[in-house]
């Protein structure tokens, strides 16, 4: 029998393996020529592309651009959202006040929202950041109506019983309660809020990860797109880390 | 009845006018736009100059030319028109998929930048916000009076990436100063108040050099269509240049079929046909022909976008040019 941490190590070493096999399969299938460049760069290609963007300067200030845009329209849709959610989810008045509107925005794309963030913000950093935020914020306040409504009764009740007012209510009970559920919703919300800066990056813009793919896409560089999109994926892996130790800080007792 | 029937359709079906040449294939795919370069099509559509050729032609419709060159290299397309910055970038990509087989137009004036009251020169944008819609030929233009007049386009003026459609809006609303575009936007800039003429293509120093605007439209063919359907290509590319010599001889016949296509009123889309020089086919085996001024001029803008960064590396243009497929070729 393997103990735990024996399984573990071999599941890192397994995955570890799998992607570079896929990899070095992927660069075998390129350099035979059995698929053209145009469809599919090597990985080396890409690699190749990466060095020279980084020689240009171009490859920090298209992640740092992107970056602050998920970052201040993300970080602003959760700020909001929480305190907002924790009070629909205490709330069955409030929430059926709102609940037609969230429905009503929820499903919304973020690109919907890129003509008239234009009419109202025109073509400047803000009209990117409300984007974001448009396309983040009904989604995250769901995740933590739900987190705030899934609290147990049971403990709500025994705090009130104990003579718990709102405030120590929510404070004491609800909100560490509902932290697992919404920190979990919310690093959904935070891919989710990576593709609608690529919505944000597709109008006047010179800069970031979207427009770097969609300019690649312009000028036929196949390697752009894919670095584009794999610094996508490597950005939010690098966020999700940051969010699980800030977890592992927060709440001590999550296993 | 029935055998009646067959026999009237037989008698009816447009009989391909290449004599003796027997079509492989009815159905052409052409991807196209709004864009001028593409009116021989859709003038050939409406008109049946196709259809008497015994073709059934598919205009596809695509907002860039990118996406349109994609689809061709992808075997969605069979020809089409495109800005040759497009062409060039695949020939950059190595694709070898394409040839370039005519150019149709040239269009000068109906693509430059327009400009509100008060910046009466390109040195009057320093500062200013210039709406352009990057990796067009309208950037290239851009980019080439820029560094004609000494600017820098990354630090002395703020170029707007956006879409040409999206540029009457912005405009309008005051949050761009200048916009280069082309037609059908271009007219409808041009009309707005206090807005006027900065500059057009013909600033542009390879227009001055070799008669070539920042991008100029090329005819593509798919090359294994081409393999395969030999005389259907030809009798694409007869109807296509009968379509160019009726845009060139009726403009007012043509332009009444081209504001369905274009929205344009018919006096603007007129007066776009006049601001059009139009090469017929028997003007192409001149053009096409290397070493000739078209060929040499392709080749520099090739350099050009090389050297702008805009592409990765120069290719020889020379290779892809294919005017064997033309009709006499």
């Amino acid at each position: 029998m393997k103990s735990a941490s024996e399984r573990k190590t071999w599941q890192i070493f397994v995955s570890i393996g799998s992607f570079f096999a896929v990899i070095l399969l992927w660069e075998v299938v390129c350099r035979m020529g059995l698929i053209e460049p145009i469809f599919l760069p090597a990985p080396s290609q890409v690699l190749t592309r990466a060095i020279r963007m980084i020689e240009q300067g171009a490859f920090f200030e298209h992640i740092l651009a992107s970056g602050r845009r998920v970052m201040v329209g993300f970080l602003l849709a959760g700020f909001l959202a929480i305190p907002f959610g924790i009070f629909l989810g205490t709330s069955p008045f409030f929430k059926a006040v709102f609940d037609p509107i969230i429905s009503l925005l929820r499903p919304l794309p973020s690109m919907s929202w890129i003509p008239l963030s234009l009419l109202w913000l025109g073509i400047t950093e803000t009209q990117k950041y409300s984007i974001v935020f448009m396309g983040s914020f009904a989604p995250s306040l769901l995740y933590v109506i739900e987190a705030t409504r899934n609290v147990d009764p049971v403990l709500i009740r025994a705090a009130q019983n104990l003579g718990a007012g709102r405030k120590d209510l929510i404070k004491e009970v609800i909100l560490p309660a509902a932290l697992p559920q919404i920190i979990a919703g919310l690093k959904v919300m935070l891919g989710i809020a990576w593709t609608c800066v690529i919505a944000a990056e597709l109008v006047a813009a010179r800069n970031g990860l979207g427009f770097m793919i969609m300019n690649g896409k312009e000028y036929f560089q196949t390697d752009t797109v894919l670095l584009g999109m794999l610094l996508i994926s490597l950005t939010v892996m690098g966020i999700d880390g940051i969010f699980r130790i800030f977890e592992r800080r927060v709440l001590p007792w999550i296993p | 009845m029935g055998w009646v029937f067959m026999v009237v359709c037989v008698l009816c079906r447009p009989v391909p006018v290449t004599a003796g040449q027997r079509l492989e294939q009815k159905n052409v795919v052409y991807g196209g736009s709004s864009w001028l370069g593409h009116y021989p099509v859709w003038v050939g559509i409406k008109n049946g100059v196709f259809q008497q050729k015994g073709l059934e032609v598919q205009f596809q419709q695509f907002h860039a030319s990118s996406g349109r060159m994609g689809s061709l290299v992808g075997d969605h397309l069979d020809f089409a028109s495109t800005g040759s910055i497009s062409a060039i970038a695949l020939m950059a990509a190595g694709v070898k998929r394409f040839s370039i087989i005519g150019t149709q137009d040239s269009y000068a004036t109906v693509e430059g930048i327009i400009a509100r009251e008060g910046i009466p020169s390109v040195k009057a944008l320093k500062g200013k916000k210039l709406a352009v819609t990057f990796a067009s030929s309208a950037h290239v233009l851009v980019l080439d009076v820029l560094k004609t007049e000494g600017l820098d386009p990354k630090r002395d003026i703020h170029l707007i990436n956006l879409k040409v459609s999206e540029m009457p809006a912005a405009f309008k609303s005051g949050e761009v100063d200048a916009c280069a575009a082309w037609t059908p936007v271009f007219n409808r800039l041009l009309a707005m108040k206090r807005a006027h003429l900065l500059l057009n293509d013909t600033q542009f120093s390879l227009f001055k050099e070799f008669g070539l605007g920042p991008g100029p439209d090329v005819l593509v063919v798919r090359n294994a269509f081409a393999r395969k359907c030999p005389n259907t290509t030809r009798a694409f590319i007869e109807g296509y240049f009968q379509s160019v010599s009726e845009l060139k001889d009726q403009p007012e016949a043509c332009a009444r079929v081209l504001t369905g296509l274009t929205r344009l009123d018919l006096k603007d889309q007129v007066n776009v046909l006049k601001d059009i020089t139009w090469y017929p086919l028997d003007a192409q085996s001149r053009l096409m022909v290397n070493p000739g001024s078209f060929v040499a001029g392709l080749q520099k803008l090739a350099d050009f976008l090389f050297e702008k960064g805009q592409i990765d590396r120069s290719p020889r243009v020379r290779k892809w040019i294919d005017p064997n497929l033309l009709p006499g070729g």
